[in-house]
């Protein structure tokens, strides 16, 4: 049983594999009617289809091969001329039989009540019984048939016998004929073995002399004339499969949840090794010039050459050509252009791009939308070109390159093109957009706006586009793969499409922001370039923040607003944005800080916290922490809603003036009793309110729950966290930047100065002091006079 | 392998379930006790995948107050819920004792604040008490009420733990 499944399965494979070749190879064939290796591959699909089909008793799918194969046989014969109507039922025939394996592999089984094959076998039949169209075929076929005959004769008449008759055969003539055959196969065999004893003899004996072998090889190849076309013509059909057969053995199939796997450690690995960079950064500034680190800095960077490498591998085995999908355009285009009675000429270029299996998998729906869309609404009818002057054939080409880290499908007519005005009065209309909008709309933007749910150009509803649904679901669907959506159009000229998707779903760049403490990632390919502001140069319309960029007028959010981040940064003198770019409309962003770029691996939140908004995901950083990934196209959406709210009131209300020295709280951190009182004796005249810690984690809990800390004394020789890491940690958080730190300690080596700079200590006091020096220091650093 | 381990975990924990819930083959299940606020709960040990001390953990927005973000579970992002909020417990540090019980619930890992452990209990299945009516509203997450000595031990319903969705 999961033999026969396992055979089934492999079958399926196969199959599809070969239908996909053929859609192309069909339509090539209409145009070049009579190349027999096309009319050969072509038969062979069907007659493989046909034979695999038969041993898993999926009889209807054999019955309608079975009678492809006859019209297929008879045109690869020259019997038949394929003329576009014979082509359409071939054509027809060749989708039901996809839509067959479609059931098959969906229920195990080809019998099913949606597909009746009966109409098309019998148009077959029709076909290869040379009725209706059949004095047609012939004629314009004669003179070819003449020109073969010489070679194909005796080969027709052989086949005929041998594979047409069988139908009309008794039992006995049957057993007579396959008894004939085999006869005829050893003595084949026999020849050919002799041939190579021959010929392993020459090849023995001839060595030295090599212009012999030519000339032996010669007179073994034609020991009977007579049979040479047959034989060859045999040998010529075994050689192609028997060649597939060696490409075959190079490659694995391999289950893609293997990969998948495999993807995911590399994924593992990926963040170990930015883990692994950022521990040697720390260690190298720790101890600069020490010999083990050469050798560490060598490890590190052959791991992370080779961590690289295996990355760009193991993402590259789960590539595929972009032409898989290519594939099946030139058969969309040729029935719509007969279903709209247009002349549609299909250029592809760049098959041999390639994208990730997911993305592949998932491009192939809108790729097709817009391909209709191009035919049915770009390219006009023929009469209208010549009106135009145009030729009468339309050309829709379809490209795919790489460039940089994406992938661009460019999908470009020379039809009537877009004009945005009448667009944007569509729009208008729809009440889709508001005049305000429509005024404001740069072309670019107007273009965009066939993307937008109920929009539809098309005066009147055709079967193959125009019914108000589909480009906005391309939109959402080329979103989803992070990817992009630019048109241009130029009334008259043709329209040109442009898909932009990265390469690859799991790794992406990301520019890592700050919203307050916390970090968020964006991916790189949505961010169009980040600028430093100051205050000023928010300009507010309507009440509303905007920022002028160059000739942009950019609405400015808060992401702090957005995700509802409670605000505990002091307001700086400058703002950072981030201006993020989906499809044509752009948003400044407004965040804390900007940490820098970094290749990160996209992890599923998991079905508990899936789907909240403006989250796509999340990854894990060096630091081993976990930091979400923004998804833009969401973000944009909050950020619109979020706009209504002033960024002026984003700042925090600024804190109440602190001017005398019983404003302040001082945090000392001792683990000694007497030091502390020491600290406290000198500094509390002043009329500081005091707060004690006895260790650095003491001290760092008190710092993060209680804000009002102005400063901290801090020894270094302290148990548990000691005082070098206390600051350490402290100048982590971004509202502590500017604590005043200082240093209260007994180590006086140059050595523990310099750390304790390092650490982010504001000064250091070394033990004893005098009170006064103590309480000038302090002052000086909390700015009291 | 791992198939073959998951199958092993599978069938455990299905016989989990099972203890928990008819308990003619098996008397005894045994539970992990722990404390939130001033009651104490359990879960059964098998679905348990283990129990660390508090790591950092990153906050996600738009979720409900218990939800208290993600954190990394050597290259996992599990979310982090906090029980004390939850169960509306009343608001304690993270101290020592805290810790955080990453369970396994329908195939998802999961972590769980807790204020701390207690032991790992044995419990005769016979004395444990369906849940009372008067809970209405956790009555959904309480498998049922177990008695051990003098105390009473809540024991939680693991796969609704996760149920209560965000918006």
């Amino acid at each position: 049983m999961d033999e026969m499944q396992e055979i089934m399965e492999d079958f399926l494979v196969e199959a599809f594999e070969m239908i996909e070749q053929l859609d192309q190879d069909l339509v090539e064939l209409e145009s070049n009617p009579d190349d027999l290796e096309l009319l050969n591959k072509i038969f062979r699909v069907a007659h493989t289809i046909k034979g695999s089909g038969s041993f898993l008793n999926l009889d209807i799918l054999t019955r309608l091969t079975h009678h492809m194969e006859d019209v297929l046989n008879k045109a690869r014969k020259s019997e038949l001329k394929i003329t576009p109507d014979i082509m359409d039922v071939i054509l027809e025939s060749v989708d039901m039989m996809k839509a067959l394996l479609e059931n098959i592999r969906d229920t195990g089984s080809d019998v099913t009540d949606d597909i009746d094959i009966e109409p098309v076998v019998v148009k077959l039949d029709a076909i290869s019984n040379g009725k209706n169209l059949s004095e047609v075929s012939n004629t314009s076929s004669e003179p070819q048939v003449e020109e073969k005959e010489v070679e194909v004769a005796q080969q027709v008449e052989e086949d005929e016998l041998t594979e047409e008759d069988y139908a009309n055969m008794s039992p006995e003539d049957l057993e007579a004929e396959i008894e004939r055959l085999l006869q005829q196969r050893q003595e084949e065999d026999r020849k050919k073995r002799e041939a190579k004893k021959k010929q392993q003899n020459n090849e023995q004996n001839s060595e030295p002399k090599k212009e012999e072998k030519p000339k032996e090889n010669k007179e073994t190849n034609t020991p009977a004339p007579v049979q040479q076309p047959k034989s060859n013509k045999k040998e010529d059909k075994k050689a192609v499969p028997a060649k597939k057969l060696s490409t075959v053995e190079q490659t694995i199939r391999v289950d893609v949840n293997r990969l998948d796997n495999l993807m995911n450690l590399i994924g593992e690995l990926v963040l170990s090794k930015n883990r692994l960079i950022k521990i040697y950064n720390d260690v190298e500034e720790r101890y600069e010039g020490e010999h083990f680190l050469d050798e560490l800095n060598q490890v590190v960077s052959s791991i992370s050459i080779v961590t690289t490498d295996l990355q760009i591998a193991v993402m590259k085995t789960r590539m595929l050509q972009i032409g898989k999908v290519f594939n099946k355009f030139p058969r969309v285009i040729r029935d719509l252009s007969r279903e709209l009675g247009k002349k549609v000429n299909l250029i592809i270029k760049g098959e041999e791009t390639e994208l990730d299996k997911s993305i592949i998998e998932e491009i192939g729906d809108p790729l097709m939308h817009m391909i209709r869309n191009s035919v049915d609404h770009g390219i006009e009818p023929p009469e209208e070109r010549i009106a135009l002057g145009k030729p009468e054939t339309g050309t829709v080409e379809l490209k795919a390159y790489n460039e940089g880290n994406q992938i661009v499908i460019e999908i470009a007519d020379d039809g009537k093109g877009m004009d945005p005005d009448i667009l944007k009065s569509k729009a208008l209309e729809k009440g889709i957009i508001s005049e305000k909008e429509a005024d404001m709309m740069s072309d670019k933007e107007a273009f965009m706006l066939i993307f937008k749910a109920g929009f539809s150009t098309a005066a009147k509803v055709t079967n193959v586009s125009g019914r108000g649904v589909g480009m906005d679901v391309v939109k959402t669907n080329v979103e989803k793969l992070n990817g992009l959506i630019e048109v241009d159009s130029t009334a008259g000229n043709g329209s040109v499409f442009k898909i932009k998707i990265p390469l690859t779903l799991a790794i992406i760049q990301a520019l890592l922001v700050a919203a307050q403490e916390e970090l968020f990632a964006v991916p790189l390919a949505n961010v169009i370039e980040t600028v430093r502001i100051t205050v000023e140069d928010i300009s507010a319309v309507e009440g509303k923040s905007v920022l002028k960029l160059r000739d942009e007028v950019l609405p400015l959010v808060n992401m702090s607003d957005i995700f509802k981040i409670e605000k505990i940064l002091g307001v700086n003198q400058y703002l950072y944005v981030v201006v993020l770019g989906v499809g044509a409309s752009k948003v400044g962003l407004i965040v804390d800080g900007l940490i820098g770029q970094e290749e990160i691996v996209i992890k599923s939140l998991g079905e508990y916290l899936k789907g909240i908004k403006g989250i796509a995901g999340a990854t894990i950083r060096g630091d081993g922490k976990v930091t979400l990934i923004v998804d833009v196209a969401a973000l944009m959406q909050l950020a619109k809603e979020t706009h209504a709210n002033s960024v002026i009131s984003t700042t925090v209300e600024t804190k109440k003036k602190k001017e005398k020295p019983e404003d302040y709280v001082i945090l000392i951190v001792d683990d000694s009793n007497t030091d502390r009182k020491i600290m406290k004796k000198s500094i509390e005249p002043l009329g500081f309110t005091i707060k004690e810690a006895t260790n650095g984690e003491e001290a760092l809990s008190i710092i993060k729950n209680d804000t009002d800390i102005d400063a901290a004394l801090v020894d270094i020789e302290m148990p548990k966290m000691d005082g070098y890491t206390l600051a350490q940690e402290i100048r982590k958080y971004n509202r502590f930047k500017n604590l005043p730190l200082i240093a209260v300690t007994s180590r006086t080596t140059k050595s523990d100065r310099v750390r304790g700079v390092e650490v982010g200590m504001n000064e250091y006091i070394t033990k004893p002091y005098t009170p006064e020096y103590l309480t000038n220091v302090l002052k000086r650093n909390l700015k009291l006079s | 392998m791992s198939n073959q381990l998951q199958n092993v975990i599978k069938q455990q924990q299905e016989q989990t379930n099972n203890l928990t819930t008819d308990s003619k083959d098996e008397d005894i299940i045994q539970l992990v006790g722990f404390i939130v606020g001033n009651e104490e709960f359990a879960v059964p040990i098998l679905s348990i995948q283990e129990i660390i001390k508090p790591i950092e953990w990153t906050k996600v927005p738009f979720t409900e107050d218990f939800v208290l973000g993600v954190f990394n579970l050597r290259g996992n992002v599990l979310p982090l819920i906090d029980l004390r909020k939850k169960f509306g417990a009343s608001q304690a540090d993270f101290d020592d004792d805290v810790r955080f019980i990453v369970i396994k619930i329908d195939d998802e890992l999961a972590g769980f604040v807790i204020d701390r452990l207690t032991e790992a209990l044995r419990i005769e299945s016979s004395s444990i008490l369906p849940p009372p009516d008067t809970s209405m509203d956790r009555e959904a997450i309480i498998e049922g009420i177990a008695r051990k000595d003098d105390r009473i031990i809540t024991i939680l319903k693991m796969n609704s733990l996760l149920k209560t969705k965000n918006g």
